[in-house]
């Protein structure tokens, strides 16, 4: 009898978590299925997960000339075709990889350094410094957008790489977290390595990060997702240059011109946007979740 | 800790020459992020603070001292105060949800015999996703017509859903617009937000749960403690204190900074039902050239944030577990 009451309890929770499941996955189910279809499929909200997948007249083909016959398609092809022709996609994607690897990569440069001199040495000032980087943490740099942006605009950098990369350069989270990590490296580590005549740059790279990967990692994860997604910061200082969109710019552009035909090729611009990261999500799940748990506090 | 260990143990080789070496180091490898830090984010909060005094534009050479006058504005001017309504209400319905739903997954799927690891990926999909893509697909999703929501909860009419009296009203006269009624926005909003969120904080609750001993349960079966809430109440939930404390803490400021579903969604709208602070500084401060209030609204805002984080320490202080 108890086996029987907690095989109808596992059940129950099997059903609860189901339910929430369907309407988490709702609108992944809705980006996917919509980027299937045609106008007239949406329309009419007919023809299941992919859609009927009737033969559709591709326009931009009839506008460059070609016959009826030879520009006919398939909404799912014609869908992704429109959503990477009516709108540079893939330099916005592109513009996404170069924000973000720069982002990180300027973020190691200098929170790494940092961290290690506040966690291994000894130097005036160094509770000061490291008063100011658990200070810093209190402060979301979206909370200061407007005195960011306009210190940019008063050095003419809106609309540049510039301005989408600068503000996020310095992580005080970073320096906190690199620094909490490095506290527990043996000092005999870095005696040995000075006993051997290196120096403290050769020590850093050389010695202290290749013990800090899972760290490192941790706060790559978390620094790219919240960067490739981050959709307040480049609307801020992009005002007109479409060839420096980032993905998520890209997309609400594509939203602008909203019309009931927009719906399937926006829906696979979005399909394509989110790909990237889910997939990689997937691939890497227990790294993922770890390494924002442990990077959560932003 | 490290400090302690190097001064008690002086080594013969740590003399006077090496360590004015490693000072001389230690300030060199700091000394670019204290800049950047000092540049990047304490300079803005003293731009921010002296603007909300002021009447500057961008643009504009000259400006004028005003006192207090943005201030004055933003606590007696309707709209405002209407920004203040929204950003708070926004907060308050989304914090205790998607804490709550967070807690509620994790202890469900710990529970679990199998499929725990499929529920956990699941629930974090959101996480990962764009927010901003996702709200314009829930845009659609909610679409009064086109939209799969609607169009759903219309199957149900002519069923016993309609005792329910809103679900009867709604058969009757249409389901809400959502995002285009002044009545359902906000929460619309703060739906979606729930929805991106709660993963996150289940994957916490899961991670606080891993650090309950088991033997607490063991000793307090013995006490005669069997009913699964009695278990939660005295043991689990005080046992992940510090981790409620941190998720919510994250949780609200987080919430506090909704913007993309705003921007993208409503406007603000309708009738500044969702005009949220972060959009509130976007739209005046930079959208509108009115620099002077947008820094206003930044203060505001910044107190609300430090308000947050100086309560979290006085909880983590007061020892939130064993209390």
């Amino acid at each position: 009898m108890t086996h029987h009451r907690f095989s109808s309890r596992q059940t129950l929770a099997h059903l609860v978590l189901i339910f929430g499941a369907v309407i988490v996955l709702l609108p992944f189910y809705v980006m996917l299925t919509t980027s299937f279809k045609s106008s007239v499929g949406i329309a009419s909200g007919t023809g299941g997960l992919f859609g009927a997948q009737e033969l559709v007249l591709d326009q931009s083909c009839v506008n460059l000339g070609g016959s009826e016959q030879d520009c006919l398609t398939r909404p799912l092809i014609d869908n992704y075709h429109q959503a990477f022709t009516a709108a540079p996609l893939w330099r916005y994607l592109l513009n996404g990889v170069i924000v973000t690897a720069s982002i990180f990569v300027l973020q190691t440069l200098i929170a790494v350094p940092a961290a290690y001199a506040l966690a291994k040495l000894r130097f005036w000032g160094r509770d000061a410094a490291f008063g100011l980087v658990l200070f810093c943490l209190l402060i979301p740099v979206h909370a200061i957008a407007l005195p960011l942006y306009l210190m940019l605009a008063k050095l003419g950098l809106t609309n540049s790489y510039a301005a989408l990369i600068l503000p996020w350069i310095v992580s005080a989270f970073g320096i906190f977290l690199m620094r909490q990590f490095f506290m527990t490296v043996p000092d005999d580590l870095i005696d040995a390595a000075r006993m051997d005549g290196m120096g403290e740059f050769a020590i850093i790279w050389r010695v202290m990060l290749p013990t800090a990967i899972p760290a490192l990692l941790a706060f790559a994860i978390f620094s790219v997702v919240a960067h490739w997604n981050d959709y307040f910061w480049p609307r801020i200082v992009l005002t007109g240059d479409r060839n420096l969109f980032t993905p998520p710019l890209g997309l609400r552009e594509f939203k602008g011109d909203l019309d009931g035909d927009f719906y399937g090729p926006m829906m696979a611009t979005a399909t394509v946007i989110v790909t990237p990261l889910v997939v990689a999500f997937l691939l890497a799940q227990r790294r993922f979740i770890d390494g924002i748990t442990l990077t959560g506090m932003k | 800790m490290s400090d302690v260990l190097m001064s008690a143990l002086p080594r013969a080789r740590r003399n006077a020459r090496p360590e004015a070496r490693q000072a001389r180091a230690g300030a060199i490898l700091v000394s670019p992020a204290v800049i950047l830090l000092i540049v990047i984010l304490i300079l803005p909060v003293a731009v921010a603070f002296v603007l909300s005094f002021s009447d500057y534009t961008l643009g504009r050479d000259t400006l004028e001292w005003v006192g207090f006058e943005n201030y004055a504005d933003i606590f007696t001017r309707s709209s405002y105060r209407k920004m203040i309504v929204a950003t708070v209400l926004y907060v308050v319905i989304t914090v205790p949800i998607s804490v709550g739903l967070g807690l509620g997954a994790a202890l469900l799927i710990r529970s679990l015999k199998v499929g725990q690891n499929l529920y956990k990926t699941v629930y974090f999909l959101p996480v990962m996703a764009s927010l901003l893509a996702m709200a314009i697909v829930w845009e659609f999703a909610l679409h009064p017509t086109l939209g799969i929501v609607n169009r759903t909860l219309a199957l149900g009419c002519g069923s016993s859903l309609e005792l329910w009296p809103w679900y009867a009203r709604s058969c009757a006269e249409g389901f809400p617009l959502w995002l285009g009624d002044r009545d359902y926005a906000l929460w619309t909003l703060a739906f979606i937000g729930i929805w991106q969120s709660f993963g996150f904080n289940m994957v916490l609750y899961l991670a606080g749960l891993t650090s309950v001993p088991r033997d607490l349960y063991g000793a307090a079966e013995m006490d005669g403690v069997r009913a699964p809430w009695e278990r939660f109440r005295l043991i689990t939930w005080p046992m992940l204190g510090p981790t409620t404390v941190f998720v919510v803490t994250i949780t609200m400021i987080r919430s506090f900074q909704v913007f993309d579903t705003v921007e993208a969604l409503t406007h603000g709208g309708p009738a500044k039902s969702t005009y949220v602070m972060i959009y509130a500084i976007y739209e005046k401060g930079i959208a509108q050239n009115l620099v002077g209030l947008g820094a206003a609204i930044t203060m505001l805002f910044l107190g609300f944030v430090m308000l947050i984080s100086v309560a979290q320490r006085r909880f983590v202080e007061r020892k939130v577990h064993y209390q």
